[in-house]
């Protein structure tokens, strides 16, 4: 016999509590590392260099209120703008569809190559994309999730606008952060909704980081004042405002996980208790054989440690496995693009299980260093 | 010529408080217990002779006085001297047997020497010498539960053996058993003391398992009333009932 052997054997001599203590922990940490990931992937938007050069402006009142497209003038006059094009979210279902599982944008398509420089054409040409009125530029992922292909059909059912959109596929795109977009002309939305003279926003590409917040200023400085004043931001600005529309996520998520963690440390300190206490005549019988305190706890941590993680590398590995190899897109409906289980979240639900193994094994080792060998053979006679 | 002493304890007081309240279990106990000899410490509940088998076997602390094991005075030393001095020194027989339940005969045995620089097979063929002593060597793989309670008993007194101590402490080692099973027991115990020369001293209210001994103390209210005035005995055989 070791005293590894010794170990584990009392960890198992209740099977039915060590493995609920192992799922106990399994489902926190898999829930912990679940919410370390949304809140990673909904409080940090994708980034690329490009995206630090782009600048989206929106109607000072809302992003629901539209802006006249009469302002392309006063924009292309702007110093430091390189390219800006109209950019309305259309929000419409695909196919069947009932949700909208991802975006599509009218653009004016000469003015939009010089706005998604990161991205390239892989199938079909930007010249059709240009020259059919009717067609539109898709993003590979949505190509390759839906089977298509170069001159497919696109047929979008409106939601934000009562108009519906047959659309032909004349490229695919990818390399941008979000392969998934379709792109159309805004002429065609303009004459669908019978010419308003109106955008959603206007989308810009500024010609450097350094120039970008002059940029933004003069924007503003230009419609002040407008019966439409506009608010101008980066790329990343807009995106995150469009995460402080859900409230506070990275407190609220926060507090989840602190809430699984404090629960989590409740259920195994509770266990370990209970184990440590129904055995307190038997750790007063290893004392008297000669154990010292020290090893009593080695044990006690050691029980703690094994269950502990045993009970994270199931949680963490399946939480892990379940969002690598699951279809998000499918699952959410295109809420969630990317949920990726980085390795520095997979070290903080480990942390979090090792924090928890020590503590929770501190309470019974100081009943145990505390109790006389007389008083623990007392214990159940 | 005389045996060394063993145990010496002078003046030795235990009081328990409980409460506003003072409990003396014992009071200016003073005794020699010489080497090889199987001592029956006598005596009704509360005389206090579990109270001073604890203070000799190093597993409580007395009130004041002095208690010497083998020159030792195990008072003095601090928790750590006194597991490793237990190891070394005592073997433990409770009347509970106290085997743990999730190990085998052997392993129960081998715990003990878990804590010392022996190698596995050093340990097991220590373990197999005990078991053997004991006759219980066909059980060596089995879980106390497995096992009959004279059985378990003998595994205890296997497991007390193991580190080859001087000295064995036994409390109420038949208080569990059938007369035959204790008979068994006490029987392994005296001859421990005859055959192998381990100073053996037991707590027991049985005056037939006290006969097995060599000499026998009173103590009631946490004093000997008898001292060593007991003249020592050779029972052995005598049947012992529960």
């Amino acid at each position: 016999m070791t005293t590894a052997g010794f170990i584990i054997r009392n960890a198992l001599r209740n099977k039915r509590r060590a493995a609920l203590t192992v799922l106990s922990v399994a489902i926190s940490c898999g829930l912990l590392v679940t919410l370390l990931t949304l809140q990673r992937e909904l409080t940090i938007p994708p980034e690329s260099e490009a995206a630090s050069l782009r600048v989206i402006v929106r109607n000072k009142v809302s992003l629901a209120q539209p802006l006249p497209a009469k302002q392309l003038a006063a924009l292309d006059r702007i110093p430091g703008i390189v390219a800006v094009s109209p950019f309305s979210f259309f929000g419409g279902n695909f196919r069947e569809e009932t949700v909208t599982s991802f975006a599509q944008f009218a653009v004016d398509p000469a003015r939009f190559a010089g706005l998604i420089v990161e991205g390239k054409i892989v199938d079909g040409s930007y010249e059709n994309f240009i020259n059919d009125r009717n067609s539109c530029l898709t993003g590979a992922d949505t190509m390759k999730r839906y089977g298509l292909k170069v001159g497919d059909r696109m047929r979008f059912t409106g939601t934000f606008y009562p108009v519906d959109l047959d659309l032909k596929i004349a490229a695919v795109f990818e390399g941008t952060v979000d392969d998934r977009g379709v792109f159309f002309h805004h002429k065609l939305l303009d004459e669908l909704l019978g010419d308003p003279g109106t955008v959603g926003t206007w989308y810009i590409r500024v010609a450097s980081a350094e120039v970008a917040n002059d940029v933004i200023a003069r924007v503003n400085k230009a419609f002040e004042n407008t019966a439409a004043e506009v608010r101008a931001e980066t790329e990343r600005a807009f995106q995150m405002s469009f995460i402080s529309m859900l409230g506070n996520v990275k407190l609220l998520i926060g507090s989840i996980s602190s809430v699984v963690v404090f629960t989590l440390l409740l259920v195994t300190v509770s266990t370990m208790s209970m184990a440590i206490r129904e055995r307190f005549r038997e750790l007063a019988i290893l004392k008297s054989l000669g154990y010292r305190r020290e090893e009593l706890f080695s044990f006690i941590l050691a029980e703690s440690f094994g269950l502990a993680t045993l009970g994270a590398t199931v949680g963490i590995g399946a939480a892990w496995a379940f969002w690598t190899f699951t279809d998000l897109q499918q699952l959410t409906r295109g809420f969630l693009l990317y949920f990726e289980v980085t390795p520095r979240i997979v070290a903080a639900g480990a942390f979090v299980a090792v924090v928890l193994a020590i503590v929770a094994a501190v309470a019974p080792s100081i009943a145990v260093a505390r109790m006389s060998v007389v008083q623990g053979l007392k214990t159940l006679d | 010529m005389t045996a060394p002493n063993v145990v010496t304890v002078r003046g030795v007081t235990k009081i328990y408080q409980q409460g506003e309240i003072n409990v003396t279990a014992l009071n200016d106990i003073s005794l020699d217990i010489k080497a090889g000899e199987f001592l029956a410490l006598m005596g009704p509940s509360g005389s206090g002779k579990s109270t001073l088998l604890h203070i000799i076997a190093g597993i409580d602390r007395p009130t004041s006085g002095q208690c010497l094991v083998q020159g030792v005075d195990v008072t003095q030393l601090n928790e750590s001297e006194l597991a490793d001095w237990r190891n070394q020194n005592v073997g433990f027989v409770f009347q509970t047997f106290n085997l743990i339940p999730v190990l085998t005969a052997s392993e129960n045995v081998e715990l003990p020497l878990l804590l010392t620089r022996l190698s596995g097979r050093e340990r097991r063929k220590l373990v197999m010498t005990a078991l053997e002593l004991v006759g219980l060597a066909d059980r060596a793989r089995h879980l106390p539960k497995q096992l009959s309670g004279g059985q378990e008993q003998r595994a205890a007194i296997a497991r007390a053996l193991v580190t080859d101590p001087n000295l064995i402490v036994a409390d109420e080692p038949t208080g569990n058993l059938d007369s035959q099973s204790a008979q068994d027991v006490m029987q392994i115990l005296q001859s421990l003391s005859r055959s192998a020369g381990k100073t053996v001293i037991m707590v027991t209210h049985d005056p037939k398992a006290a006969a097995f001994g060599s000499r026998s103390v009173h103590l009631e209210k946490g004093e000997l009333v008898n001292g060593d005035a007991s003249p020592p005995r050779q029972h052995a055989g005598v049947a012992v009932t529960k």
